[in-house]
């Protein structure tokens, strides 16, 4: 009857689940980001509380804080099952949030299963945001706690042979470049890495990048006010390292397996695709989901609905293939 | 989503979470999903199971707020959170506390979904579906007289139609039948008031034309052209009422739905173009226009020959003013932004 807005732009239309939880999303997370709402989004995309989520699924969690990017004290969790011995399968977890706002238990509600029912060891960090923390903080963040997790085996119950780098949106792009730069700079070697819906490119040259402005969540405006938060001046030109953005790197060859799933109703779409295809073309494994009707991260907003719970479903299947016992 | 719901909540304590509700249902109706569909939405945003049965027990669903078919034992039925849908089906939700604030529309709006979703449709069983009748072109003069008389409108007497986006910020709401009519333009709440009606402020707000109860789509529809010429803060609210008889026609070329010519843009590179046909349409003289722009008249007599060359015709005189006018307020229903949502936390 309507999608909710008028257009010239031709677009595929989001499922009919899919545009009723908009109708209640649209409330807390707006189409268009703007840099004036990033301090809006810091309140209304902060996690809730999760104590009680964790109680219930009896996952025992250690708050934890290890040295980022140049020394810095950061804060991460470790969460394992409550009756977890020994070393497990990992999984280092980079949350999202358009490296603008969200922390380290935003979205991680979908990983939860990883945890209970593959009995992962699963870390997720409170990696530095931008603009304050522009590039290369938030990557490098990351990647510093990879070499901890991988350091500190032992201590925090991860098996070294198995570990997989995941993150949904910016956290996808983050756990992209990661994959990246463990492999240019011999760093622990990774069994998978699974991107969702993933951030990738900053030059917003894609035809999915103009398709959606100002209806679902996460358009081209919003994109451009994530990446420029990053990169400042650097966004868009010729400066920009592939570990930020990894659709800049010119060799996808030697990566580890890589989920790659993606809405064919989001921005996000041309680039995820392009991305898989690029790791097929140097000779690598991708397995890659468009989802009919999904908008950006419509698991995480909307996970009762059948498009949300079919992606879920794929993903922790592919997990539970590359990383269970 | 019912964690969501708590969050707009916090984040905006004004906010209508019902309407949130109804708008989600609405596109669920629209959508045609099914049942396990619609019983996932109840239960997602209840926070807990949702359930659905026939009453001689043939067919029964029970889903969690995660989408999944619940297998556990069914605690025993609450006679507070069960809601009959029709005759041989009834809906409830499973929640060992106190009811939340949202759980009876939540109801109210699944058996209402899940009816149609069973063919036993929405005429006659609920009253608010009734206003989708009311509103709707295609719907015959007769059905809208059924279902106004259902909500309690009398034929005889004037009504207007008042229309404003979710999001709109109300100061006194006026009373009436109210609902979320699904329109191109997104859900738009509508409210039917008596053609007299008790002074209310809303922005942005569109207020229709008093018509009889047996045409109030067309009301409808000139509340939705209202609602579209407005300009907050600058204009919050706009009746239909202003623009006389040249509001049906703007409905009517609103509805065609092709893009329609925009005559004025070959103007718009002046800066001063639109300030000043504003100002031209709104006063009776160029001098007045002139005190009202506050330049000098022979300035205005300049731009008006300007306008004059550039589309065609003189603007000052005879039908000349007439298309002016009419362009003017084309051109501002072709570049309305007045029902995209506002950013949150910006009003």
């Amino acid at each position: 009857m309507h999608d909710g807005t008028r257009t010239d732009v031709p677009r595929p239309g989001f499922d009919a689940e899919l545009r009723a939880g908009l109708a209640v999303v649209g409330g807390m997370f707006p189409p268009t980001i703007t840099p004036d709402l990033i301090d809006f989004m810091r309140i209304s995309y902060a996690s809730p509380p999760m104590a009680e989520v964790f109680d219930e699924r009896r996952i025992d969690v250690t708050e934890v804080s290890f040295p980022g990017y140049q020394g810095a004290d950061l804060g991460a969790a470790v969460l394992r099952p409550c009756d977890a011995e020994g070393a497990r399968p990992t999984v280092l977890y980079a949350h999202s949030g358009g490296l603008m706002f969200g922390d380290k238990f935003s979205g991680v509600d979908l990983v939860l299963d990883w945890v209970t029912r593959l009995g992962v060891t699963l870390v997720t960090v409170d990696y530095r945001l931008a603009p304050e923390f522009g590039d290369p903080f938030a990557r490098e963040d990351m990647y510093a706690a990879l070499e901890w997790v991988a350091a500190r085996a032992k201590d925090l119950g991860v098996r070294r042979d198995r570990i997989l780098v995941a993150g949904a949106s910016a956290g996808g792009g983050l756990a992209a470049g990661l994959a990246l730069a463990a492999r240019d700079r011999g760093g622990p070697r990774l069994c998978g890495q699974v991107l969702d819906y993933p951030m990738l490119d900053d030059r917003l040259l894609t035809a999915s990048t103009t398709q959606f402005d100002g209806v679902g969540v996460w358009d081209r405006i919003s994109n451009q006010t994530g990446w420029q938060a990053l990169l400042g001046d650097r966004c868009g030109g010729d400066e920009v390292s592939p570990y930020a953005a990894p659709a800049r790197a010119r060799d996808l060859g030697g990566l580890p397996p890589a989920f790659i799933d993606v809405g064919a109703a989001e921005i996000f779409r041309d680039e995820a695709i392009d991305y898989a295809n690029r790791i097929w073309q140097a000779g690598g494994d991708a397995e890659l989901h468009v989802w009919s009707g999904a908008f950006h991260a419509c698991d995480i907003f909307a996970p009762h609905t059948s498009v949300g719970r079919a992606m879920i479903r794929t993903r922790n299947d592919w997990v539970e293939k590359v990383l269970a016992d | 989503m019912q964690e969501l719901l708590g969050r707009i909540s916090r984040l905006d304590p004004s906010s209508s979470l019902g309407l949130r509700v109804i708008a989600c249902f609405d596109e669920l109706i629209v959508g045609n999903v099914n049942t396990r569909a619609l019983l996932a939405a109840a239960a997602a945003l209840a926070g807990c199971t949702a359930g659905f049965r026939q009453v001689d027990g043939r067919r029964a669903m029970r889903v969690t707020p995660k989408g999944q078919i619940d297998e556990t034992a069914a605690p025993p039925q609450r006679d507070d959170l069960v809601v009959r849908a029709g005759e041989d089906l009834i809906v409830w939700l499973e929640r060992a506390e106190t009811p939340g604030a949202n759980d009876a529309i939540i109801l109210e709006r699944l058996a209402l979904s899940i009816r149609i979703r069973h063919g036993r449709g929405p005429r006659g069983l609920d009253d608010r579906r009734h206003l989708g009748v009311l509103t709707d072109r295609v719907s015959s003069p007769e059905d809208r007289l059924d279902a106004a008389g259902s909500l309690g409108l009398v034929a005889s007497r004037s009504y207007r139609v008042v229309a404003a986006p979710l999001f709109a910020v109300w100061e006194a709401r006026p009373a009436g039948p109210e609902d979320v009519i699904a329109t191109r333009f997104g859900p738009i709440h509508a409210v039917v008031v008596p053609e007299h009606h008790e002074p209310f402020r809303a922005s942005p707000c569109g207020l229709g034309v008093a018509v009889p109860a047996s045409d109030l789509d067309r009301s409808f529809r000139s509340a939705l052209v209202a609602l579209r010429l407005c300009d907050p803060p600058r204009e919050p609210l706009v009746a239909a009422d202003a623009y006389g008889g040249l509001i049906d026609l703007l409905a009517e070329v609103d509805e065609a739905q092709h893009a329609y010519a925009d005559t004025l843009s070959v103007v718009v590179e002046h800066s001063w173009a639109l300030e000043t046909v504003a100002a031209l349409v709104t006063t009776q003289t160029v001098r007045e226009a002139a005190r009202m722009l506050n330049i000098h008249h022979s300035t205005l007599q300049a731009r008006c020959d300007t306008l004059k060359a550039n589309l065609g015709y003189d603007p000052l005189h005879g039908f000349g003013r007439t298309r002016l006018g009419t362009a003017f307020l084309l051109h501002r229903l072709n570049r309305s932004n007045v029902l995209d949502m506002p950013a949150p936390g910006s009003t």
